[in-house]
Parts: C-alpha cells; structure tokens; sequence
C-alpha cells in the first residue's frame, strides 16, 4: 500500500493537457480563444545515470565550485506541438511556435 | 442563344430513353466515378474511338460546325449511353482534377446559352444537415446560452482541441498571414491552405467556423475574418464579376465548384426552404466548396444579422453584359436558400421539420427533391433519366410513382423547378419565340415517356 501510495505521488515523467485561454500563456496576446496546452511533467528516478551519482559526489567533495550544475534527469519536452494561430481581440492573426510540447524525456 | 444542339440532344435523349426502358437495366451503377469511367471506356474499342472523335469535335475551333456533322452526331450518340456520360466526381477526392478534366472533357460545350446554369459534375450531396450539428448539441448542452456567447469562439475551441483541424486551421492562417517584402500576402499559396483545410477538415469542425450563429459583433466580425478574407477574398482592385466567372470556368475544379454551388443554392420562391433542392447540407457544402477560389463567397460586414455575403467583385465596366451579370451576381448575394441554409445550421434545424408544412398537390414530386439521390436500386433502368435530364426525370418518376398519373403536374412542375427549364427562362429576354420550341419538345417527351409506362 505504501508503494502504491508513492508511486501515484511521484508519477514518472509524462505529457499532460489542460485547456487554457491565449491570454493565460502570459506571452502578451490578448485573445479569449481557447488552446490545448501541453506539457511535461513527472519524475526522473528511473532514469539516473552513473553520471549524476557522480556528479553529485564530486560536488559533495567541493570539487566542483561556483559553477551551477544539475546532478539528476529532467522532465523536459523532447519535441514541440505544431503552430497554434488565433485571433486576438483586436482582430489579428497571429500564429505562435513551440509553445506546447509533443512529447516529453527525461534528460 | 440555343443551338440546333441543344435541340438535338433533347431528341437523342429522349430516344436513348425510349430505347433503354426495353433493353435490360444497365450493368453499371449510376454514379461510376469519371477515372473509373474512362478505363471502363479505354477497354471498349467502340466507346474509346467515339471518346476520342467527341473530344475533337469539342475542342476543334469550329465547334458548333464540327458538332453538326454526322460523325460527331454519331459519337455523342453512342458515348452518351456509355458510364462516361453518366460519370460523376467528388468533392475532395483523389484525382479529383483528373475526375473532372474527363467530366467536362465530354460534357463542356454541350450546354450551350447560359453557361452558369451548367449541370454539377458532383456527386449529389446525401447527408442531412443534422449529421453535421454541432453547435445544435453545444447550445443545449451544459454550456449557459448567456449574452456574452460567442459561437465563433466556441468552434475555434473546438477546432483548437482538435490536432488534425488545429494543424490544418495553423497552416492556412499563417500562410495567409504571412507577408513578405513587398507587404502583399501570398494569395495563390493563401488560397491553396484554404482549400486543403477545408476538405481535410471534417464538416462538424469547419461548418461551425464557418456558419457560427451571431448576436453580437465581436462574434460576427470573428465568422467574417474565419478565411482570412483580407488575403484569400479581398484584392486591391474590385475585379469585374463576368470575369472572374469566365476565369473560372478556365480550371475544371473551379468550374465544378461554382455549378456545384449554382445548382445546390438555386433559389426557389415556390419551395418552403427556399432551395429547388431542399437540400440546405447540399448548398453549405457547395458554398465550402467555393473557398480558396477567386469566385469564393464571404460575409461582407461584421452584422451580426445581416447575413450578407457576396464575392468580391461587381458588375461595373460589364458592358453589354450588365443586366446579366447583375442577375448571376443576386444568385450570389440575394440567395434566400443560402440564407435560409445558414440560418438553418445555426438554429440546429433542418428541413424535416418544414417539409411536413408543405404538404399539397407538390408533394408528388416530394421523395425525389428530398434525397435526389435515394433511387431504389431496382429503378436503375430510370437513373438513366435522373442524370441525364433532371426535369425530365422529376416528372417522369412523379408519374410512374403516383397511381393516377396527371401529365399537367408533371410539365407544370418541371417547369417551375428544374435547372434546365430555369435556363430557357432565363433566355427569354434575349429572343423571344424560339425559346417555345425547346420547351415544346420537352413537354412531348414527358408525354413520350408516359405513354411508354401507361
């Protein structure tokens, strides 16, 4: 049970949706026309290398200093979703470029 | 403006029917595609050397000469009890340009005055506008119907959630969206997207686009913008209108569209919908069909009910041809069945409902106008009327069905709502008397074909 209860918390890395407006993507289109967006989103366990034990380890040793690494995988879009075009509020097209992923990694 | 031709052909049809009504059902279904057709012609030595002499008469440059003599006669004789007289295309298909080039290979020039009234070379249209209801089932849905709805807004969405229509609806607006160095959109490639979105697209997501019921003008103006008329509609000069038909009628897929759209919309006062047709799925269909051509239809302003729509162009600097311009022009702006059809889809009703209000002596002639394409298959022997003449067949198949059978209804009737006879009428004012002569013939035929039944 305990198991089970851990693995619905941390869910491996996956691509999920939501619908939101064009406005809502906060990149300063006003338009009340609604876009599927997709994102990644999930854990990495299973895909730890030797490489980020390592890195981690030598990082703990201070040999590595002042510099910003990352010791473990990342959930992260491995390819985007088409264009998205819209109409905005004053009656423009407009067509927007990988703003929702297609397809989620760990890397 | 009719041609002994035209005369001509009456006779030979009416023959061919005379002849065919004792000669076993033909063996190929009535809607063989034109490609399948014209293999089916290719394997027959007499069907194929016919093929090819008609093609000649038709394209030689003395055309009306050529088509007089008895070679040609012959040819069209024979071809026309062929599948290629019979073939038709479908909208979207696959070698849809090769399907039509074979159509009009045989057909072009055979209708000869009025031009715009040319038969549709597609396929007739089946489906009723409730299998394409959308917005009818959102509208009633858990959606609240407040004063803020937008329709248009609700069928982007819909579009949008949609990866197919979202990928094909992206590619057209950018494409017509984009503008290069010398601030002019590219309007071939604009139009090109159009077209691809709108035979991709299934029509319970692009109808909604383009057919979204307005009340307000946010939304009327977001239904007007749906082709992105300022690239694929709008042009820098308002071109003249017989031009822009004449230059349609250039490509075989643009000529097929604007039949397609002329023959589905025709408008009928006599008729409750309003369409010769009944068929409001037929005429919305057609009206998609024009998008992506310059003879495309769009809402002219952001009312949201007006309801106006036109082409872009008029009828100034016609000429001569002034009076009949401005008359084909109204089939485009002045539609009452376009209008109705529109409003149809917007109200999530069809014509079911007002059918069952227009029952009286018309309703004879009712099964066929209702599906024009619903023959049972053991009446192939008359298909061959359907297609050929579609007046002739109204009548003819009026009087076979009706167990008493009155020849008035079935002239009258013919009279008042086939495309052919719409024709004649539409002549009259150009010459006056020799316009009775083909009408007159017509009547004798139905007569002809009654008495062969009774």
């Amino acid at each position: 049970a305990r198991m089970k209860r851990a693995r619905v918390r941390k869910q491996p890395c996956t691509l999920k949706e939501v619908e939101v407006s064009v406005s809502e993507l906060g990149l300063g289109y006003v338009s009340d026309e609604t876009v599927l967006f997709r994102y990644c989103s999930g854990t990495c366990d299973a895909a730890v290398r030797n490489y980020d034990l390592s890195l981690q380890s030598i990082r703990g040793k201070k040999k590595i200093k002042k510099e910003k690494v990352r010791a473990r995988p990342c959930c992260r879009p491995t390819e985007y979703d088409d264009d998205v075009s819209f109409l905005d509020s004053k009656n423009h097209y407009h067509t927007i470029k990988e703003v929702s992923a297609k397809d989620c990694g760990c890397i | 403006m009719l041609t002994p031709l035209v005369h001509y052909s009456l006779f030979l049809l009416a023959q061919t029917s005379l002849s065919s009504s004792q000669s076993p059902p033909v063996s190929w279904p009535s809607h063989t595609d034109c490609i399948h057709a014209n293999e089916l012609c290719s394997a027959d030595h007499s069907c194929s050397s016919r093929y090819r002499t008609l093609r000649q008469c038709l394209a030689g440059r003395d055309r009306d000469a050529l088509l007089s003599s008895m070679e040609c006669k012959s040819a069209m004789e024979v071809l026309q009890e062929s599948p290629l007289y019979m073939c038709r295309c479908r909208r979207g298909m696959k070698k849809e340009l090769q399907c039509l080039q074979v159509y009009w290979g045989i057909h072009a020039g055979l209708t000869e005055g009025d031009e715009f009234y040319e038969a549709s070379p597609y396929e007739p249209v089946t489906s009723r506008l409730s299998n394409i209801f959308r917005l009818a089932s959102i509208n009633s849905g858990s959606e609240p119907v407040s004063s803020k709805y937008n329709a248009c807004l609700d069928a982007a969405k819909f579009c949008n959630v949609n990866d197919a229509c979202k990928r094909l609806r992206s590619s057209y607006i950018s494409t017509c969206t984009l503008t290069g160095d010398s601030d002019m959109c590219a309007r071939r490639k604009c139009q090109k997207a159009l077209r691809t979105f709108i035979e991709r697209t299934p029509a319970d997501l692009s109808y909604p686009l383009l057919f979204c019921p307005c009340r307000d003008q946010p939304c009327a103006e977001r239904r007007r913008q749906t082709a992105v008329p300022d690239c694929s509609f709008k042009r820098p000069e308002m071109p003249n209108c017989i031009e822009i038909w004449e230059g349609c009628r250039q490509d075989p897929v643009c000529r097929s569209r604007l039949s397609d759209f002329v023959n589905s919309c025709l408008s009928s006062p006599q008729s409750a919908s309003g369409c010769v047709w009944d068929n409001y799925a037929a005429c919305l269909g057609a009206y998609a069909g024009l998008i992506g051509f310059d003879v495309a239809l769009n809402f002219l302003d952001s009312d949201p009910h007006s309801l106006s729509v036109g082409p872009w162009c008029s009828c100034n600097g016609s000429g001569d041809m002034e009076s009949r311009c401005e008359r084909f022009l109204k089939e485009f702006t002045e539609n009452h069945c376009l209008r109705n059809a529109m409003l149809a889809y917007g109200n999530g009703t069809d014509i079911a409902n007002t059918q069952s209000a227009t029952k009286g002596p018309q309703t004879t002639i009712l099964p066929r106008v209702e599906g024009g394409n619903v023959l049972p298959d053991n009446q192939s022997d008359s298909n061959i009327f359907t297609e050929g003449e579609p007046g002739i067949c109204t009548s003819f198949q009026a009087v076979k069905n009706s167990s008493a059978p009155e020849l008035k209804i079935c002239v009258s009737e013919s009279q008042l709502n086939t495309p052919n006879l719409r024709k004649y009428e539409d002549d009259n004012d150009i010459s006056g008397t020799s316009q009775m002569q083909p009408l007159v013939l017509h009547i004798t035929l139905i007569l002809l074909c009654c008495v062969q039944f009774f």
